[in-house]
């Protein structure tokens, strides 16, 4: 089978190390013509080193990279994509203040004849590459920053494909993708033209839709190359991981207390981008929210802590009715939101991980207005075994650390505040196996503790293994709610594209 | 959809120079209620005089702000390209070479200042204000107290009329092209996307070294361009007579709307903010409020100028927002 299809890419024992860090060790695997190959592993694999090295972003210790038989030395990025291999990154790599179309050309847009560039001529050119790929709902006119996070990644897919690559790497990315059908026909379609695709994805069921073949590394080594067929989602799981993961998908009993008043009401609220939504949250309840992108669930989270004003309806806390104008004040009826974008909106950088972590209570361990690192050490600890932070990673710079482990730093500056009730707004974006059952962990025990948990994911199954309730939302309105007996990922995907019935498989347009 | 686009361009692009520019106009009318003569061809060009050096000098700035850096060596430039001129326009290399000297040291500390931040990463605060103090050190070696002279070419030249057209409108309207078609070309494109993410521009494949150098050498050249029409229009050297010039550069910039974060704003804006600031000097002359009163105003004026743009943005961002 292998034999019959040309090699296009032929890595050959690369390394790469960060000082003491080795991102990667000695990792071999070709790439033919026309296959998808699945890339594993968990955050901090080395996969985004790898990723790097084929881009031409990052430059190999040692080992060579053949790219159609030719030896493949990019000096940046640009170099790396006129010689054929073009990607699509995890964290975006667009220009929020330039449209579509200027995004998609750079860096050389075309010029007309004054040598200018004419904004309405690469908008036609890019209106005409758009609507070839398929993807109709993105004027090319509209900054990318007025696009919701799934239209940004449609973007930078789109600008990675269009350069016809005869490897085309998408990293991660579906990750805030709600329209996964519209990748998967590309995927195809491209492969039949003869363009090998490396496909880096935590999600399993992508890569047993698309992959032949899979390889996985671990702590910077390949650990396995396999045909997909023949692997177990467990065997799987457990190279990337070391160990298995059966036992996190065990559903648990409800800690949901009942006969107590609710931790959360919310009557009838309206406001930017949320229509008419009530719902209650009790103590001990994970109560989940579910919504295609851009149907107002971010909106939603943004409008319980105060970030966007609320036109109508009330909310209480703990049975009083309450105005939350900030977060802040949010805070103090211990409501804490863990934020979307957690490279932007969730981490501090060039802080230290405890420095990230105890934040919220910086008080505590400060005498005279001074800091006492010692103590704020000793307050941090009290968190970071719930989300299994590694005490080692406490004094290292947070943009050290793998997305996993940020991940689960975020998350403990919330338990930091002794919150009651956390948002969590898809917690395990980007974030590895190993870490997300560390979430997981993390979620129930929180719950068995009495407190409460509104959680949006953009991942089903975690939505139907989770929740106690789900609520989904539609057009900014709740289109429905699950109890736990219910939950599946059919229904939640039939109320979320409109259908009131769950019959249908969802075709969806909307965005 | 394309009612769309240039609605959203607007809004990219305009929001502070249009909210600038409307509080130019106010002040204008003010002014030119208080001042009758205001409004005459005289008037107008007296205007313009006052405000093209900062204007100029503020555009420089403008550039480095844009792709998100700082730039203080302005004032220092200027400093140079005056004394410069003052030494020399009147000798030995006359008014054409005195320009071109002048062209050629603002290229060089944009240059440098460009190398030492794009090439090796020193922060540009740090780089520029030791520029600015170097520059203003080679200004005073070069005429140790104010003196010298500027070829009457050069005075009367930048400050008169070609075709009855004062110059000064002339510098205004070629500074106001350049930016349009910069900001249509592929550098105004880079500028704006390295001022607004550094590392997305460069996994876009923009080349962020050669933009930033490009931006301080701009800068440089307009400083020099700035110094050398104020040369003009001060008739000789005085090398500490910049030195003030500095925060009313910012002050420009920030008042015309342009994001001191960088990658927002634009040069529009800037002049309209260089006009406000100038307008107000004369209005406070005009209305007989004492002159150590205007730096209060000018303050004022600053902060309320950004307060109308940002509440501009709001409201042009709002129905959109209920919208969706």
């Amino acid at each position: 089978m292998e034999g019959e299809t040309p090699k296009v890419l032929d890595f050959r024992s690369v390394s790469k190390r960060y000082g003491v860090t080795i991102a990667l060790h000695d990792v071999s695997f070709e790439l033919h013509a026309g296959e998808v190959c699945g890339l594993l592993g968990e955050n901090g694999a080395g996969k985004s080193t790898l990723v790097k090295i084929l881009s031409g972003v990052v430059v190999p210790d040692s080992g060579s990279i053949e790219l159609r038989g030719a030896p493949f030395k990019p000096q940046g990025i640009v170099d790396a994509r006129a010689a054929g291999i073009a990607t699509a990154f995890q964290e975006l790599s667009l220009i929020p203040t330039l449209s579509v179309a200027a995004n998609l050309f750079l860096p050389r847009p075309a010029l007309n004849r004054f040598g200018l560039v004419s904004a309405s001529g690469i908008e036609r050119e890019a209106a005409a590459i758009l609507e070839s790929y398929g993807v109709t709902d993105i004027a090319p006119g509209r900054l990318i920053e007025e696009l919701p996070l799934g239209l940004r990644q449609k973007v930078e897919i789109v600008r990675a494909l269009w350069h016809s690559p005869s490897v085309l790497v998408l990293d991660e990315a579906t990750a805030a993708l709600s329209d996964r059908e519209w990748l998967f026909g590309l995927a195809d379609a491209v492969r039949r033209d003869g363009t090998s695709v490396l496909y880096i994805s935590h999600k399993l069921d992508e890569i047993r839709r698309l992959c032949q073949r899979c390889v996985i590394l671990r702590n910077g080594r390949k650990v396995l190359e396999s045909d997909v067929a023949s692997m177990s989602d467990e065997a799987i799981f457990s190279s990337m991981a070391g160990r298995s993961p059966a036992e996190a998908s065990k559903k648990r009993p409800s800690a949901v207390r009942q006969r107590t008043e609710p931790v959360l009401q919310v009557a009838g609220i309206s406001g930017p981008g949320v229509d008419h939504v009530s719902f209650s949250l009790a103590a001990g309840e994970i109560l989940g929210v579910a919504g295609l992108e851009g149907h107002g669930q971010s909106s939603l989270f943004k409008a319980l802590v105060g970030l966007s004003i609320l036109t109508e309806g009330t909310v209480s806390a703990g049975g009083k009715t309450v105005s939350v104008r900030s977060p802040r004040i949010a805070r103090s009826l211990g409501m804490v939101l863990v934020p979307e974008e957690r490279k932007s909106e969730g981490l501090f950088h060039d802080l230290t991980t405890q420095a990230n972590i105890s934040l919220p209570v910086i008080n505590r361990a400060s005498r005279f207005n001074l800091v006492n690192r010692s103590s704020e050490r000793r307050l941090v600890e009290k968190v970071t075994p719930a989300v299994n932070l590694p005490e080692r990673f406490l004094p290292l710079n947070i943009d050290a650390l793998s997305g996993g482990n940020q991940q689960k730093a975020v998350l403990a500056r919330a338990l930091m505040t002794g919150a009651k009730c956390l948002l969590l707004f898809d917690p395990t974006r980007g974030v590895d196996v190993g870490a997300k059952r560390n979430i997981y962990e993390m979620m129930r025990s929180f719950v068995g503790d009495g407190g409460s948990i509104l959680f949006y994911s953009t991942e089903l199954d975690e939505l139907v293994q989770l929740c106690d309730r789900c609520l989904v939302l539609y057009r900014n309105s709740i289109a429905g709610e699950l109890d736990r007996d219910q939950l599946s990922q059919d229904r939640i995907l039939s109320l979320a594209s409109g259908y009131r019935n769950g019959a249908h498989q969802a075709a969806v347009e909307e965005a | 959809m394309a009612g769309d686009t240039v609605r959203n361009r607007r809004k990219a692009l305009g929001n502070g120079a249009v909210a600038a520019a409307g509080l130019l106009i106010v002040m204008f009318a003010v002014y030119a209620s208080h001042q009758p003569t205001a409004l005459t061809l005289f008037g107008v060009g007296n205007l313009l005089n006052n405000t093209i050096v900062l204007a100029l000098a503020a555009t420089g700035l403008t550039f480095a702000i844009l792709c998100g850096e700082f730039d203080l060596s302005g004032p220092g430039v200027i400093a140079i390209a005056n004394v410069v001129v003052a030494t020399t326009s009147a000798g030995s290399l006359g008014a054409a070479g005195s320009f071109g000297l002048v062209l050629l040291i603002g290229l060089v500390v944009g240059g440098l200042n460009g190398i030492l931040v794009a090439y090796l990463g020193l922060q540009s605060l740090a780089v520029t204000l030791g520029s600015l103090i170097a520059c203003q050190g080679v200004a005073l070696l070069i005429l140790p107290a104010p003196g010298g002279q500027v070829v009457d070419s050069i005075a009367y030249g930048i400050t008169g009329n070609i075709m009855s057209v004062p110059v000064p409108a002339l510098l205004l309207a070629l500074t106001i092209v350049f930016w349009l078609l910069l900001r249509q070309s592929r550098m105004g494109l880079a500028i704006y996307a390295v001022g607004t993410d550094q590392a997305a521009a460069g996994l876009s494949g923009l080349n962020i070294r050669t933009t930033k150098l490009f931006a301080f050498v701009l800068a440089g050249l307009f400083y020099a361009i700035a110094g050398f029409v104020f040369s003009a229009e001060i008739g000789s050297g005085d090398p500490r007579i910049s030195d003030s010039f500095l925060l009313f550069m910012f002050a420009a910039v920030a008042i015309g709307g342009t994001s001191l974060f960088g990658g927002r704003g634009g040069v529009l804006g800037t002049l309209a903010g260089a006009g406000i600031l100038t307008v107000l000097q004369k209005m406070l002359f005009a209305l007989g409020v004492a002159d150590f009163y205007t730096n209060i105003f000018n303050g004022i004026i600053m902060i309320l100028a950004i307060l109308f743009g940002q509440a501009s943005a709001y409201l042009a961002r709002r129905p959109e927002r209920r919208g969706t």
